[in-house]
């Protein structure tokens, strides 16, 4: 009996342990940290490496917005310090805000182009993949032409968190057309270490202009006089960016890297300049690599499958022959994207798409000999063949476009 | 040796729950990279052979505990000798997997909890248990299964279903043919978790029935091997071999990168529950067995009177053993393996059984 209430007084004082008192953290003594940018430091006066920028939610005003009311003072705000390493920077941090920063939330990071350019982002990323709080699978954007920290600064309209806008413009983006890759820090940090890839990371500009993006009124007005949108995929060669590659031969890594959900292409019919659009529906890309005479050769192979969004001509939709040819065009205009990306690629003697990991695991032995110098000899002369074949398989709701008539009157 | 009786179920379930462990949590065989599965399979197979080893053993004998037949196989005085060192050798490596315990919800969610008070109180529960008996450790062990087979179950089609999985990633197979694989079976994946199977001789004589022992035993030990064959390979499709063997618990930072439909994500819990179901297993058989082994050397007669120094001891032992994360790791992975289990796990075994192959012979 003695033992029984020994036992469950020991059991009930347990309780009072295990509720997690040891470290607790009040909800209002946290700031959510929704981004992190990193800067490389300018200014003389200012010693260090790395500006790192914070993002934090202020949460009264996110709600107070969504209401309707609210909006006296901004849904964010920004912090900046200064140090040698990612680490000291942050925690210096602590100097300017009032409240612990929490970074689970973090889903966003941006690093600034110079940065990216001059050092490299090998360095960067260690403090953020080792700390048990940050998630690996927070998004980086690289800012283009930009600091980070402006990208952080800048308020957006409809997701009132700019790193939640940041983050939906390219899930949205990857998702109807392409040309943006979702990478996370996990993606970055296995093609960095992965020998025969390259990482590739999306880039975000500053639209207009930066001093009144970051302003409240930015968002009051219907047309923001400051906003960010994705632009171009940044190239990267051992750790560092090298290159921008932007339109369609940005569209064609998405092809090649099979990121490509939907999307539309336009094609020349005839005389007429773009103009039939393919709806692509759905897509899928295969990379193989074999070895010819001891040197590589890759084949890509997209399998497209679409509709017919758009006519601007006169064209007879309903015949099969036509769609035939229509889709030959369409091949041709994807395989000329994706030769577009690998050409530039090549140029910039960084393989991105992973073709020498492609080899690696298909001719491990052979792979040893091409690994030391992949990037500047190998893959600049790799024979690349590229075949796709597109399917147009319905027209939408019309046959023929209205313009044929027109046309025929 | 305690009054108690544990059916053929419960042994089945011990084993598998004994073996998924901590090995599941850690990276196992990951010098070996993308052939890490294939080093443990071929493991299991020497798994399997050792675990023969031990059921002859107990064939020989099956009434009383290994502390007892040392001495019939060896003698008095050697026997005694041998049954103390096995008592130590269960008493360090339950102290050694409450300290890599600590330090995996140290490193991971309780970064500013001292390590002592998670192992204290880890500690609690598995003295608490041990008192109560190997009956009712073995029926924990039964509930507790169900929870895991459901985790394991859920985890799985959820890492599937949100297409991380990168077939790819396991190629290509045997890219430096198999010697380093062997190397790897023989230094590491052999003993951890495989070897460690020794503790079952202490659980053996509890059995109701010896039917079926052997057939169960090796199915389970099969069963197991194949999981955690699954488990790596899993993590180097979804991670690659480059951060699988980079990072502290691969299974960890898999069901981290789990992110489907925008809220089914952030699923540590699920690598937490299993760590402390399968540490707690493990912890509490190898105490179980330093417990038992002690009363019957030591002809004391009620087992739970020396649960409670025994866990001041552990506790303690735990807390001194390595100063850091990674000392524990390297003695765990690197040193021990030669120095400690191997003569524990196969060579004292199998020097056992021929001679009391030998002597049974003669007696008959």
């Amino acid at each position: 009996m003695k033992c029984k209430t020994f036992f469950l007084s020991l059991m009930i004082s347990s309780i009072l342990f295990i509720t997690g008192c040891w470290s607790q953290k009040e909800l209002n003594d946290l700031a959510i940290v929704s981004a992190f940018a990193i800067d490389k430091n300018e200014s003389e006066k200012n010693k260090g490496r790395y500006e790192v920028t914070l993002q934090v939610i202020n949460p009264g005003n996110v709600a107070g917005s969504l209401q309707g009311g609210g909006g006296q003072t901004p849904p964010i705000s920004t912090y900046t310090s200064t140090a040698n390493t990612i680490l000291i920077a942050s925690r210096e941090l602590s100097k300017k805000v009032s409240r612990k920063r929490y970074y689970a939330h973090t889903n966003l990071v941006v690093i600034s182009e110079k940065l990216a350019r001059e050092e490299g982002i090998t360095r960067v990323l260690d403090a953020i993949e080792r700390s048990p709080e940050f998630r690996t699978t927070a998004q980086i954007v690289i800012a283009h032409n930009a600091k980070a920290a402006d990208i952080v600064k800048i308020l957006t309209p409809i997701d009132k968190i700019s790193s939640n806008d940041v983050i939906k413009t390219i899930k949205f983006t990857e998702d109807i057309w392409g040309e943006v890759v979702k990478v996370n820090l996990q993606d970055v940090i296995r093609a960095l270490v992965t020998p025969g890839k390259e990482p590739v990371i999306t880039g975000f500009r500053i639209l207009g202009s930066k001093d009144k993006g970051s302003k409240l009124e930015n968002i009051q007005d219907t047309k923001p006089s400051g906003n960010i949108d994705a632009n171009g995929i940044a190239i990267f060669k051992e750790g560092k960016l090298i290159g921008w590659f932007h339109n369609k031969t940005s569209r064609g890594v998405s092809w090649i890297l099979n990121k490509i959900k939907t999307t539309a292409v336009a094609v020349d019919w005839e005389e007429e300049k773009e103009a039939i659009v393919y709806n692509v529906i759905r897509q899928k890309t295969k990379v193989k690599a074999d070895m010819e005479k001891g040197s590589p050769v890759i084949s890509i192979h997209t399998e497209v499958e679409g509709d017919i969004g758009e006519v601007n001509t006169s064209i007879k939709l309903s015949d099969r022959d036509t769609l035939f040819k229509i889709e030959k065009s369409f091949e041709k205009e994807i395989k000329e994207e994706i030769k577009q990306a690998v050409k530039q690629a090549k140029k910039n003697q960084s393989d991105i798409f992973g073709f020498g990991e492609k080899v690696y695991r298909a001719n491990p032995t052979e792979w040893k000999n091409l690994e030391q110098d992949w990037n500047e000899v190998h893959f600049p002369k790799a024979k690349i063949r590229v075949s796709v074949e597109a399917f147009v398989r319905r027209t939408g709701l019309t046959k023929e476009s209205y313009i044929s008539d027109l046309e025929n009157k | 040796m305690e009054k108690a009786k544990i059916s053929i179920t419960q042994l089945f379930v011990l084993i598998l729950l004994f073996e998924q462990g901590d090995s599941m949590l850690l990276p196992l065989a990951m010098e070996v990279k993308q052939d890490s599965w294939i080093s443990i399979l071929l493991s299991t197979i020497g798994g399997v052979l050792l675990f023969l080893v031990y059921y002859r053993l107990y064939r020989y004998f099956p009434n009383v505990l290994p502390t007892d037949y040392f001495q019939k196989i060896v003698g008095k005085v050697l026997g005694k000798g041998l049954a103390f060192l096995y008592i130590l050798y269960f008493v360090y490596f339950s102290a050694r997997l409450l300290r890599s315990f600590g330090e995996i919800l140290g490193i991971f969610v309780y970064p500013f909890t001292p390590l002592i008070f998670i192992n204290i109180f880890m500690v609690i529960v598995v003295v608490y248990t041990v008192r109560k008996g190997i009956e009712v450790l073995s029926r924990t062990a039964e509930l507790l299964f169900i929870v895991l087979l459901f985790l394991s179950v859920t985890g799985l089609i959820l890492v599937s279903s949100s297409g991380l999985i990168n077939i790819h990633n396991l190629t290509p197979v045997l890219e430096n043919g198999i010697s380093p694989i062997l190397k790897n079976v023989f230094t590491e994946t052999l003993y951890i978790p495989f070897g460690e199977l020794i503790v079952f001789t202490m659980i053996f004589p509890y059995l109701n029935s010896s039917k079926k022992v052997k057939s169960i035993g090796v199915v389970s030990v099969i069963l197991s091997g194949m999981n955690l064959a699954f488990g790596a390979a899993l993590n180097i499709g979804v991670l690659g071999t480059h951060l699988a063997s980079r990072y502290q618990f691969p299974l960890l930072t898999t069901m981290q990168s789990i992110q489907i439909l925008q809220f089914l994500e952030r699923l540590d819990v699920y690598f937490l529950i299993a760590l402390i179901i399968g540490c707690f297993f493990k912890i509490a058989l190898f105490f179980y067995a330093a417990v038992i082994g002690i009363s019957d050397l030591f002809k004391i007669r009620e087992p739970s009177q020396v649960s409670y120094p025994l866990g001041f001891v552990v506790l303690f032992l735990s807390i001194q053993m390595a100063s850091s994360y990674s000392e524990q790791l390297q003695e765990e992975l690197k040193i021990l393996p030669l120095a400690i289990q191997l003569p524990f796990q196969v060579i004292i075994p199998i020097l056992l059984l021929i001679i009391a192959f030998f002597k049974n012979k003669k007696n008959h």
